[in-house]
Protein backbone atom coordinates (compact mmCIF):
# COMPACT_ATOMS: atom_id res chain seq x y z
CA UNK A 1 0.00 0.00 0.00
CA UNK A 2 2.79 2.02 0.85
CA UNK A 3 4.26 2.13 -2.58
CA UNK A 4 0.87 2.97 -4.14
CA UNK A 5 0.22 5.82 -2.04
CA UNK A 6 3.97 7.40 -0.68
CA UNK A 7 2.69 10.68 -0.58
CA UNK A 8 -0.05 10.66 1.91
CA UNK A 9 1.94 7.86 4.37
CA UNK A 10 4.56 10.26 4.32
CA UNK A 11 1.66 13.18 5.15
CA UNK A 12 0.15 11.19 8.03
CA UNK A 13 3.32 10.42 9.25
CA UNK A 14 4.42 14.31 9.13
CA UNK A 15 0.75 15.02 10.87
CA UNK A 16 1.57 12.50 13.62
CA UNK A 17 4.75 13.31 14.40
CA UNK A 18 4.35 17.19 14.04
CA UNK A 19 1.36 17.23 16.68
CA UNK A 20 3.84 15.34 18.61
CA UNK A 21 6.68 17.33 18.23
CA UNK A 22 4.32 20.45 18.73
CA UNK A 23 2.67 19.52 22.28
CA UNK A 24 6.93 18.96 23.37
CA UNK A 25 7.72 22.36 21.95
CA UNK A 26 4.76 23.68 23.61
CA UNK A 27 5.64 22.02 27.29
CA UNK A 28 9.56 22.48 26.81
CA UNK A 29 9.66 26.64 25.00
CA UNK A 30 6.18 28.03 24.95
CA UNK A 31 7.71 31.55 23.15
CA UNK A 32 8.98 29.37 20.02
CA UNK A 33 5.68 27.74 19.79
CA UNK A 34 3.64 30.10 17.83
CA UNK A 35 6.43 30.48 14.88
CA UNK A 36 7.14 26.82 14.88
CA UNK A 37 3.44 26.11 14.58
CA UNK A 38 2.75 28.20 11.63
CA UNK A 39 6.18 27.19 10.09
CA UNK A 40 4.48 23.33 10.36
CA UNK A 41 0.87 24.56 9.45
CA UNK A 42 2.30 25.68 5.93
CA UNK A 43 4.13 22.82 5.00
CA UNK A 44 1.04 20.70 6.04
CA UNK A 45 -1.28 22.56 3.50
CA UNK A 46 1.29 22.34 0.75
CA UNK A 47 1.73 18.29 1.52
CA UNK A 48 -2.58 18.08 1.10
CA UNK A 49 -1.77 19.56 -2.15
CA UNK A 50 0.75 16.82 -3.02
CA UNK A 51 -2.03 14.45 -1.49
CA UNK A 52 -4.45 15.43 -3.57
CA UNK A 53 -2.38 15.43 -6.75
CA UNK A 54 -1.54 11.51 -6.05
CA UNK A 55 -5.04 10.51 -5.22
CA UNK A 56 -5.71 12.61 -8.43
CA UNK A 57 -3.56 10.10 -10.15
CA UNK A 58 -5.40 7.11 -9.37
CA UNK A 59 -8.82 8.15 -10.30
CA UNK A 60 -8.57 8.25 -14.11
CA UNK A 61 -5.73 5.70 -14.39
CA UNK A 62 -7.44 2.47 -16.17
CA UNK A 63 -8.15 5.08 -18.92
CA UNK A 64 -5.44 5.68 -21.38
CA UNK A 65 -6.78 9.00 -22.81
CA UNK A 66 -7.29 10.56 -20.07
CA UNK A 67 -4.77 9.16 -17.15
CA UNK A 68 -2.95 12.59 -16.38
CA UNK A 69 -6.33 14.08 -16.45
CA UNK A 70 -6.88 14.15 -12.56
CA UNK A 71 -3.36 15.75 -12.24
CA UNK A 72 -3.71 18.22 -14.87
CA UNK A 73 -7.53 19.04 -12.99
CA UNK A 74 -5.25 19.30 -9.58
CA UNK A 75 -2.72 21.76 -10.90
CA UNK A 76 -4.25 23.84 -13.01
CA UNK A 77 -7.03 24.61 -10.37
CA UNK A 78 -4.55 24.98 -7.87
CA UNK A 79 -2.03 27.53 -9.65
CA UNK A 80 -5.47 29.63 -10.88
CA UNK A 81 -6.76 29.71 -7.39
CA UNK A 82 -3.36 30.32 -6.02
CA UNK A 83 -2.90 33.52 -8.13
CA UNK A 84 -6.27 34.63 -8.16
CA UNK A 85 -7.77 33.89 -4.90
CA UNK A 86 -5.19 32.61 -2.06
CA UNK A 87 -2.51 34.72 -2.67
CA UNK A 88 -4.10 38.48 -2.54
CA UNK A 89 -5.78 37.16 1.27
CA UNK A 90 -1.73 37.08 1.92
CA UNK A 91 -0.28 40.29 0.31
CA UNK A 92 -3.36 42.99 1.82
CA UNK A 93 -3.96 41.39 5.25
CA UNK A 94 -3.43 43.90 8.49
CA UNK A 95 -1.33 41.50 10.15
CA UNK A 96 0.48 37.94 10.72
CA UNK A 97 -2.09 35.78 11.89
CA UNK A 98 -5.25 37.24 9.45
CA UNK A 99 -3.04 36.60 6.53
CA UNK A 100 -2.37 33.22 7.69
CA UNK A 101 -6.15 32.21 8.79
CA UNK A 102 -7.21 33.72 5.71
CA UNK A 103 -5.13 31.39 3.35
CA UNK A 104 -5.90 28.71 5.52
CA UNK A 105 -9.42 29.26 4.47
CA UNK A 106 -9.21 29.73 1.42
CA UNK A 107 -6.65 27.00 0.89
CA UNK A 108 -9.26 24.33 2.03
CA UNK A 109 -11.88 26.39 -0.32
CA UNK A 110 -9.56 25.57 -3.52
CA UNK A 111 -9.46 21.91 -2.34
CA UNK A 112 -12.99 21.47 -1.92
CA UNK A 113 -13.60 22.98 -4.97
CA UNK A 114 -10.46 20.57 -6.72
CA UNK A 115 -12.56 17.68 -4.92
CA UNK A 116 -15.14 18.70 -6.56
CA UNK A 117 -14.29 18.95 -10.06
CA UNK A 118 -12.48 15.47 -9.79
CA UNK A 119 -15.57 13.40 -8.53
CA UNK A 120 -17.79 15.35 -11.57
CA UNK A 121 -15.10 14.29 -14.16
CA UNK A 122 -14.88 10.66 -12.67
CA UNK A 123 -18.52 10.63 -13.15
CA UNK A 124 -19.04 12.34 -16.45
CA UNK A 125 -16.03 9.75 -17.71
CA UNK A 126 -18.04 6.62 -15.97
CA UNK A 127 -14.21 6.04 -13.90
CA UNK A 128 -15.34 3.54 -10.91
CA UNK A 129 -13.43 4.81 -7.82
CA UNK A 130 -13.16 1.62 -5.89
CA UNK A 131 -13.06 1.08 -2.35
CA UNK A 132 -9.71 2.66 -2.01
CA UNK A 133 -9.81 5.53 -3.78
CA UNK A 134 -13.34 6.80 -3.33
CA UNK A 135 -12.24 6.56 0.65
CA UNK A 136 -9.34 8.36 0.03
CA UNK A 137 -11.43 11.43 -1.22
CA UNK A 138 -14.45 11.07 0.85
CA UNK A 139 -12.14 11.46 4.20
CA UNK A 140 -10.46 14.35 2.47
CA UNK A 141 -13.92 15.79 1.96
CA UNK A 142 -14.96 15.73 4.89
CA UNK A 143 -11.51 17.01 6.22
CA UNK A 144 -11.53 19.99 4.04
CA UNK A 145 -15.75 21.08 4.87
CA UNK A 146 -15.11 20.82 8.29
CA UNK A 147 -11.91 22.88 8.25
CA UNK A 148 -14.04 25.55 5.75
CA UNK A 149 -16.07 26.30 8.24
CA UNK A 150 -13.59 26.21 11.38
CA UNK A 151 -11.40 28.50 9.05
CA UNK A 152 -14.44 30.75 8.48
CA UNK A 153 -15.44 30.87 12.37
CA UNK A 154 -11.99 32.06 12.99
CA UNK A 155 -11.92 34.67 10.82
CA UNK A 156 -14.65 35.92 11.41
CA UNK A 157 -14.97 36.11 15.54
CA UNK A 158 -10.96 36.46 15.61
CA UNK A 159 -8.88 33.50 16.79
CA UNK A 160 -8.74 34.85 20.24
CA UNK A 161 -12.16 34.26 20.45
CA UNK A 162 -12.27 31.03 18.41
CA UNK A 163 -8.47 29.29 20.30
CA UNK A 164 -10.52 26.68 22.06
CA UNK A 165 -12.81 25.72 19.15
CA UNK A 166 -10.00 25.67 16.56
CA UNK A 167 -8.22 23.62 19.25
CA UNK A 168 -10.53 21.09 19.03
CA UNK A 169 -12.37 21.05 15.81
CA UNK A 170 -8.80 21.05 14.12
CA UNK A 171 -7.48 17.46 15.59
CA UNK A 172 -10.81 16.13 15.12
CA UNK A 173 -11.31 16.73 11.16
CA UNK A 174 -8.26 15.23 11.00
CA UNK A 175 -9.20 12.02 13.33
CA UNK A 176 -12.28 11.63 11.17
CA UNK A 177 -10.69 12.18 7.92
CA UNK A 178 -7.43 9.34 9.53
CA UNK A 179 -10.78 7.05 10.67
CA UNK A 180 -12.02 7.16 7.18
CA UNK A 181 -9.00 6.67 5.13
CA UNK A 182 -8.31 3.92 7.75
CA UNK A 183 -11.60 2.01 7.02
CA UNK A 184 -11.06 2.51 3.10
CA UNK A 185 -7.35 1.32 2.89
CA UNK A 186 -7.61 -1.42 5.52
CA UNK A 187 -7.08 -3.99 2.33
CA UNK A 188 -5.90 -3.49 -1.00
CA UNK A 189 -8.99 -3.19 -3.33
CA UNK A 190 -8.28 -4.23 -6.88
CA UNK A 191 -9.82 -1.47 -9.45
CA UNK A 192 -13.04 -2.23 -10.49
CA UNK A 193 -13.67 -5.16 -13.03
CA UNK A 194 -13.21 -3.84 -17.11
CA UNK A 195 -16.41 -4.56 -18.11
CA UNK A 196 -18.04 -2.29 -14.58
CA UNK A 197 -16.10 0.60 -15.94
CA UNK A 198 -16.86 0.77 -19.81
CA UNK A 199 -18.98 -1.17 -22.12
CA UNK A 200 -16.28 -0.70 -24.37
CA UNK A 201 -13.80 -3.34 -25.27
CA UNK A 202 -10.41 -2.94 -23.82
CA UNK A 203 -7.31 -1.55 -25.75
CA UNK A 204 -3.69 -1.45 -25.53
CA UNK A 205 -2.76 2.36 -24.99
CA UNK A 206 -1.08 2.49 -28.62
CA UNK A 207 -4.35 1.73 -30.43
CA UNK A 208 -5.72 4.47 -28.21
CA UNK A 209 -2.93 7.10 -29.29
CA UNK A 210 -3.64 5.99 -32.69
CA UNK A 211 -7.19 6.27 -32.69
CA UNK A 212 -7.17 9.61 -30.79
CA UNK A 213 -4.42 10.81 -33.53
CA UNK A 214 -7.02 9.55 -36.13
CA UNK A 215 -9.93 11.66 -34.67
CA UNK A 216 -7.92 14.73 -34.22
CA UNK A 217 -6.81 14.78 -38.05
CA UNK A 218 -10.31 13.70 -39.26
CA UNK A 219 -11.45 17.14 -37.28
CA UNK A 220 -8.79 18.75 -38.28
CA UNK A 221 -9.67 17.94 -42.28
CA UNK A 222 -12.93 19.13 -41.68
CA UNK A 223 -11.70 22.20 -39.95
CA UNK A 224 -9.55 23.49 -42.90
CA UNK A 225 -11.96 22.98 -45.67
CA UNK B 1 -22.81 36.27 7.95
CA UNK B 2 -19.49 35.52 6.00
CA UNK B 3 -19.27 32.25 8.65
CA UNK B 4 -22.71 31.09 7.84
CA UNK B 5 -21.93 31.18 3.84
CA UNK B 6 -18.96 29.68 4.03
CA UNK B 7 -20.94 26.68 6.59
CA UNK B 8 -23.28 26.75 3.55
CA UNK B 9 -20.41 25.71 1.06
CA UNK B 10 -19.41 23.45 3.74
CA UNK B 11 -22.73 21.73 4.05
CA UNK B 12 -23.55 21.65 0.26
CA UNK B 13 -20.13 20.23 -0.44
CA UNK B 14 -20.28 17.46 1.75
CA UNK B 15 -23.76 16.59 0.27
CA UNK B 16 -22.79 16.87 -3.41
CA UNK B 17 -19.77 14.22 -2.35
CA UNK B 18 -21.53 11.99 -0.69
CA UNK B 19 -24.05 12.05 -4.29
CA UNK B 20 -21.38 11.82 -6.67
CA UNK B 21 -19.43 9.37 -4.98
CA UNK B 22 -22.78 6.69 -4.46
CA UNK B 23 -22.96 7.07 -8.25
CA UNK B 24 -19.35 6.78 -8.69
CA UNK B 25 -19.11 4.00 -6.71
CA UNK B 26 -22.23 2.01 -7.67
CA UNK B 27 -21.24 -1.09 -10.05
CA UNK B 28 -24.54 -0.20 -11.81
CA UNK B 29 -23.11 0.91 -15.66
CA UNK B 30 -23.76 4.70 -16.09
CA UNK B 31 -26.44 5.80 -18.59
CA UNK B 32 -23.95 7.59 -20.85
CA UNK B 33 -22.10 4.61 -21.14
CA UNK B 34 -25.46 2.40 -21.68
CA UNK B 35 -26.60 3.46 -24.37
CA UNK B 36 -28.19 1.45 -27.26
CA UNK B 37 -26.54 3.81 -29.79
CA UNK B 38 -23.99 2.74 -30.77
CA UNK B 39 -21.55 5.48 -31.95
CA UNK B 40 -19.64 4.95 -35.51
CA UNK B 41 -15.79 4.89 -35.44
CA UNK B 42 -12.96 6.51 -37.63
CA UNK B 43 -12.38 3.08 -39.58
CA UNK B 44 -15.91 3.47 -41.11
CA UNK B 45 -15.20 4.69 -44.32
CA UNK B 46 -18.55 5.59 -45.35
CA UNK B 47 -19.56 7.31 -42.32
CA UNK B 48 -16.51 9.44 -42.85
CA UNK B 49 -17.30 9.88 -46.48
CA UNK B 50 -20.90 11.23 -45.40
CA UNK B 51 -19.13 14.42 -44.15
CA UNK B 52 -17.94 15.38 -47.33
CA UNK B 53 -21.94 15.20 -48.71
CA UNK B 54 -22.50 17.09 -45.53
CA UNK B 55 -19.77 19.84 -46.03
CA UNK B 56 -20.05 20.03 -49.63
CA UNK B 57 -21.91 23.24 -50.56
CA UNK B 58 -22.07 21.89 -54.50
CA UNK B 59 -25.42 20.95 -53.81
CA UNK B 60 -26.92 23.91 -52.91
CA UNK B 61 -25.33 25.64 -55.53
CA UNK B 62 -26.17 24.10 -58.29
CA UNK B 63 -30.46 24.17 -57.26
CA UNK B 64 -29.93 27.80 -56.60
CA UNK B 65 -27.79 29.37 -59.31
CA UNK B 66 -27.80 26.64 -62.08
CA UNK B 67 -31.62 25.63 -61.85
CA UNK B 68 -33.11 29.02 -59.96
CA UNK B 69 -34.55 27.19 -56.96
CA UNK B 70 -33.01 29.16 -54.47
CA UNK B 71 -35.88 28.51 -51.83
CA UNK B 72 -35.39 24.80 -52.27
CA UNK B 73 -31.79 25.14 -51.79
CA UNK B 74 -32.37 27.04 -48.89
CA UNK B 75 -34.59 24.16 -47.69
CA UNK B 76 -31.28 21.77 -48.26
CA UNK B 77 -29.45 23.99 -46.73
CA UNK B 78 -31.35 23.97 -43.64
CA UNK B 79 -31.63 20.08 -43.66
CA UNK B 80 -27.91 19.89 -44.29
CA UNK B 81 -27.07 22.07 -41.38
CA UNK B 82 -29.12 19.70 -39.03
CA UNK B 83 -27.48 16.49 -40.56
CA UNK B 84 -24.17 18.39 -39.77
CA UNK B 85 -25.15 19.26 -36.38
CA UNK B 86 -25.60 15.58 -35.72
CA UNK B 87 -22.80 14.29 -37.57
CA UNK B 88 -20.73 16.27 -35.37
CA UNK B 89 -22.39 15.07 -32.18
CA UNK B 90 -22.20 11.32 -33.58
CA UNK B 91 -18.39 12.36 -34.01
CA UNK B 92 -18.38 13.72 -30.50
CA UNK B 93 -20.07 10.39 -28.88
CA UNK B 94 -17.82 8.14 -31.10
CA UNK B 95 -14.51 10.27 -28.97
CA UNK B 96 -15.96 9.81 -25.89
CA UNK B 97 -16.47 6.20 -26.27
CA UNK B 98 -13.09 6.16 -27.25
CA UNK B 99 -11.70 8.20 -23.89
CA UNK B 100 -14.05 5.44 -21.54
CA UNK B 101 -12.12 2.09 -23.19
CA UNK B 102 -10.00 0.53 -20.54
CA UNK B 103 -6.92 0.01 -21.13
CA UNK B 104 -6.34 -4.36 -21.79
CA UNK B 105 -3.99 -4.33 -18.58
CA UNK B 106 -4.73 -1.91 -15.62
CA UNK B 107 -2.02 -3.58 -13.34
CA UNK B 108 0.10 -3.01 -15.79
CA UNK B 109 -0.48 0.32 -16.76
CA UNK B 110 2.26 3.17 -16.92
CA UNK B 111 2.13 5.78 -14.05
CA UNK B 112 0.46 9.14 -14.34
CA UNK B 113 3.01 11.55 -15.74
CA UNK B 114 4.51 9.76 -18.55
CA UNK B 115 5.24 11.99 -21.56
CA UNK B 116 2.61 9.03 -23.41
CA UNK B 117 -0.13 9.77 -21.63
CA UNK B 118 0.49 13.85 -21.42
CA UNK B 119 0.29 13.35 -25.00
CA UNK B 120 -2.61 11.46 -25.54
CA UNK B 121 -3.96 14.26 -22.77
CA UNK B 122 -3.25 16.78 -25.20
CA UNK B 123 -4.97 15.53 -27.89
CA UNK B 124 -7.93 14.31 -26.03
CA UNK B 125 -7.97 18.60 -25.04
CA UNK B 126 -7.58 19.56 -28.21
CA UNK B 127 -10.58 17.01 -29.93
CA UNK B 128 -12.72 18.75 -27.29
CA UNK B 129 -11.87 22.14 -27.99
CA UNK B 130 -12.16 22.15 -31.88
CA UNK B 131 -15.67 20.05 -31.63
CA UNK B 132 -16.72 22.17 -29.62
CA UNK B 133 -15.76 25.25 -32.02
CA UNK B 134 -16.89 23.26 -35.16
CA UNK B 135 -20.23 22.45 -33.18
CA UNK B 136 -20.65 26.43 -32.91
CA UNK B 137 -19.57 27.50 -36.30
CA UNK B 138 -22.12 25.11 -37.39
CA UNK B 139 -25.16 26.48 -35.34
CA UNK B 140 -24.10 30.20 -35.74
CA UNK B 141 -22.95 30.16 -39.81
CA UNK B 142 -24.34 26.94 -41.25
CA UNK B 143 -22.51 23.95 -42.49
CA UNK B 144 -21.12 25.72 -45.57
CA UNK B 145 -18.81 28.88 -43.81
CA UNK B 146 -15.42 28.25 -43.60
CA UNK B 147 -14.72 27.03 -39.88
CA UNK B 148 -11.19 28.85 -40.02
CA UNK B 149 -11.34 32.31 -41.24
CA UNK B 150 -10.00 33.18 -44.65
CA UNK B 151 -6.89 35.35 -44.86
CA UNK B 152 -7.43 35.88 -48.56
CA UNK B 153 -7.97 39.64 -48.21
CA UNK B 154 -4.15 39.66 -47.25
CA UNK B 155 -2.16 40.43 -50.61
CA UNK B 156 0.53 38.44 -50.07
CA UNK B 157 -1.45 34.92 -48.53
CA UNK B 158 -4.01 35.81 -51.30
CA UNK B 159 -1.15 34.75 -54.13
CA UNK B 160 0.34 32.07 -52.50
CA UNK B 161 -2.70 30.16 -51.99
CA UNK B 162 -3.72 30.84 -56.09
CA UNK B 163 -0.26 29.46 -56.54
CA UNK B 164 -0.81 26.64 -54.20
CA UNK B 165 -4.47 25.47 -55.35
CA UNK B 166 -3.76 25.63 -58.75
CA UNK B 167 -2.40 22.21 -59.18
CA UNK B 168 -4.78 20.62 -56.82
CA UNK B 169 -7.71 22.37 -59.07
CA UNK B 170 -5.78 20.85 -62.34
CA UNK B 171 -5.66 17.23 -60.41
CA UNK B 172 -9.56 17.30 -59.50
CA UNK B 173 -10.30 18.32 -62.95
CA UNK B 174 -8.64 15.88 -65.04
CA UNK B 175 -9.54 12.92 -62.54
CA UNK B 176 -13.30 14.18 -63.34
Amino acid sequence: MFRVFPLLYSYIIYTFCGCLAMYLIYWLDPQMYPSVYWIYFLIGILAEFMVLVEISDQIFRPLPAIRNLGRALTIVISAALGLIYMLPVVLWSPGRRPALLGFALRASVTKAIILAVLFYVARHYGSRLGRNIGGLMLGFSIFVAMNVAVYAGANAFGSELFAPTLWVMGPLAFALCALVWTISLWELAPLPSMNTISTAPGRDSDAVALELTRFNSELSKLLHK
Amino acid sequence: MITLIYAAIAIAFLILVLGLLRKTLSHEPDECVTDSYSPPSTANGRWLHLSERIFDPTDARWLAEELGFPKLANALIIDRKRLAIRWLEALQAAFDDLVRTPEISPSEAPKAGSVGSWQMLWLTFRFKISISYALLAVKVFGPYHRLIPSFSWVPFSRRSERSFRRPALANSRSSH
